[in-house]
């Protein structure tokens, strides 16, 4: 079953007046299940493929399919409700809320969506002792190191059985070892749970545990 | 959990935070204070203004406002006395003639205005008869005893123990005329007054005029201000006489009031600037802890939160602040207030020479009255809800990516 589906993809961002062409005319297609990397150099398009794959951007041209549906022309409030529902967001520097625990982290989404305390308390402790992270419950995003920090990350974006998770860079702070326990963990969600993940990287342990690689090359899909 | 999250949002920057409830408690305690100064030395001057000569209330005649002359007089009958008794809050009463004359001594005259008075009624319901300067005040019964005003004593080049001529229209029409003994002269703090008027037995006067049993005004003394308006109300009701209104203090004293109104202005003005300034306050401190968070702001919009929520989490941190500070702030200005009430500011020198001219008490008073703390607090929270308008409306048109991106 097809995630999500770009057609003739093109981003054109203004630089002080000047026109600069981000991605080119990009089709791809992602399937339910799949572990894709989208790997390039730096100012290849990565992350603005993958802003306007997580619907935060909209694209100057094409369109962009998300479970069949085009999303291009939909509404900043339709979008939210796309992001808050079907996916989830894995960031480079963790951006856990910091005044909140790591369960409250979790919760949060789940505060959004509407599900009751007592609910949403069990599933997240649930998941955090699925992924071994139970012991971090009650700690404030200052009190973990950036490989726990980036573990509650992934919890809060899988909490709510997205469609897709979005990550950008999820290992370029972590450390390899750290780095590897997280992609790990990711592995084992995208096996056990069938999450579909894409991912912006360049660091060379997530290209090569890809299961699926594209590469980008100056807002092109060279491979 | 939005409140949870906006109650640590708000003291994650401890100190900014305490500075803005500083300033929502320093202009919370100053705005109460300040109102509770002014509202409190109203009151106080009221009273002392009315329960010098006028009264709290007075009846009248109805053409007595515009035209007080003696044509406007009436009797005080049965049923204005049964009302007067069994009006709640009515204390004490104090019928009067007013009316004007021509005094003489020797080759000295000049315009007078007589007030007809019962000293004994008057001792209830007014203080003036306290401000006898030199000699005494005459008694009720006695006829032929005048006190006058200091100035005008001298302005005759009279004084006390002489005899006076006093020439004055009646009642009817007619002339009337009479000899009277100064026996004593008062002190009314205004040299035009003090310069005109002369203070009578009532039944003299009305022996005078003509008048028979009629007066010209009936003085009321009441339980304060408060409840005035319910015990106008409730007095009228009773009296039969559709001739005559029952009026209160600022219809008789409009003077008063006006001058009252005015310097109101001027505090409500301070009051506004005071407020203003906490407004900007507040938007700056609003306004930075927004900018600072957008990165953060930008991450939950990712996430799925809705623009309003995230609207509604910057509303609740200001509102928290905003209440805490009212709360401490009432609390603290609950406290000035009483301790103005308890040990009033009195002024000395030149101050209460100036004060007592107008018959005001050389204080400044305070009041616990809840329209205060009341009106203070709401405006104190609108003003805080208008200057968080910014940067909600920042907050609202933010964007996910460019939160995520803003350093």
């Amino acid at each position: 079953m097809e995630i999500v589906k770009t057609e003739n993809l093109v981003k054109i961002y203004q630089d002080n007046g000047v026109p600069v062409e981000a991605l080119k005319m990009i089709n791809l297609s992602v399937s339910k299940g799949e572990y894709v990397v989208i790997a390039g150099p730096s100012g290849s398009g990565k992350t603005t493929l993958l802003n306007l794959l997580g619907a935060l951007d909209k694209p100057t041209k094409g369109k962009i399919y998300f479970e069949g549906e085009d999303i291009t022309l939909k509404e900043k409030s339709d979008l939210a409700k796309i992001r808050l529902h079907k996916l989830g967001f894995i960031f480079q520097a963790y951006n856990l809320i910091p005044v909140l625990s790591a369960i409250e982290n979790i919760e949060f989404s789940m505060m959004l969506l509407g599900i009751p305390e007592k609910e949403r308390k069990e599933k997240a402790l649930s998941l955090m002792d699925e992924l071994g992270i139970k012991e971090l419950a009650d700690k404030r995003p200052n009190e973990m190191s950036g490989g726990q920090q980036q573990r509650v990350a992934v919890t809060r974006a899988i909490v709510n059985n997205p469609s897709l998770v979005l990550a950008d860079e999820p290992t370029a702070n972590l450390d390899s070892v750290t780095a590897g326990h997280l992609l790990d963990l990711m592995e084992r969600m995208n096996a056990e749970k069938n999450i579909t993940f894409i991912f912006s990287s360049h660091d060379r342990q997530v290209i090569d545990r890809a299961k699926r690689l594209i590469i980008l090359k100056d807002g092109l899909i060279e491979s | 959990m939005l409140l949870k999250l906006a109650w640590r949002n708000t003291w994650r920057n401890k100190r900014r935070s305490i500075i803005t409830l500083a300033a929502i408690v320093f202009a919370t305690v100053m705005a109460i204070a300040m109102r509770g100064i002014q509202l409190g030395t109203y009151t106080l001057n009221i009273r002392s203004v009315v329960e010098l000569f006028s009264g709290y209330l007075q009846i009248q005649d109805k053409r007595f406002l515009d035209n007080p002359s003696l044509a406007s007089s009436f009797v005080v009958d049965k049923n204005i006395t049964g009302a007067l008794k069994t009006t709640k809050g009515a204390l004490a009463y104090a019928p009067r003639i007013y009316a004007d004359g021509l005094i003489s001594f020797k080759d000295n005259s000049r315009g007078v205005a007589i007030f007809g008075v019962e000293p004994e009624r008057e001792k209830d319901v007014t203080t003036f008869i306290k401000n006898i300067n030199s000699g005494r005040f005459f008694i009720s019964d006695s006829s032929n005893q005048i006190v006058v005003g200091e100035q005008l004593l001298k302005n005759l080049d009279a004084n006390i123990g002489d005899e006076i001529v006093l020439l004055a229209q009646c009642y009817d029409g007619t002339l009337g005329n009479q000899k009277y003994k100064v026996v004593g002269t008062v002190k009314l703090g205004v040299q035009e007054l003090e310069s005109s008027v002369i203070f009578m037995g009532l039944k003299s006067a009305q022996s005078l005029l003509s008048m028979g049993s009629r007066v010209s005004v009936v003085a009321v003394k009441t339980n304060g201000l408060t409840h005035l308006a319910e015990i106008n109300r409730s007095l009228s009701a009773k009296i039969e006489n559709a001739n005559l209104n029952v009026l209160s203090w600022n219809k008789i004293n409009p003077e008063l009031e006006q001058a009252i109104q005015l310097d109101n202005v001027s505090g409500i003005l301070f009051l506004g600037i005071l407020i203003v300034i906490v407004a900007f306050g507040i938007l700056n401190t609003v306004l930075m802890s927004v900018v600072e968070r957008f990165r953060e702001f930008g991450v939950v919009l990712a996430i799925g939160m809705p623009q309003l929520s995230l609207t509604y989490l910057v509303y609740i941190e200001t509102f928290i602040i905003t209440v805490i500070g009212l709360i401490v702030g009432n609390i603290l200005g609950c406290i000035a207030n009483y301790y103005l009430i308890v040990y009033p500011i009195t002024f000395g020198g030149e101050i209460k020479k100036l004060y007592e001219i107008y018959h005001f008490l050389p204080q400044l008073k305070s009041t616990l009255n809840p329209s205060i703390f009341i009106s203070v607090s709401f405006l104190i929270l609108i003003i805080s809800v208008l200057s968080c308008l910014y940067p909600a409306y920042k907050v609202y048109k933010l964007e996910a990516l460019k939160g995520i991106r803003h350093t």
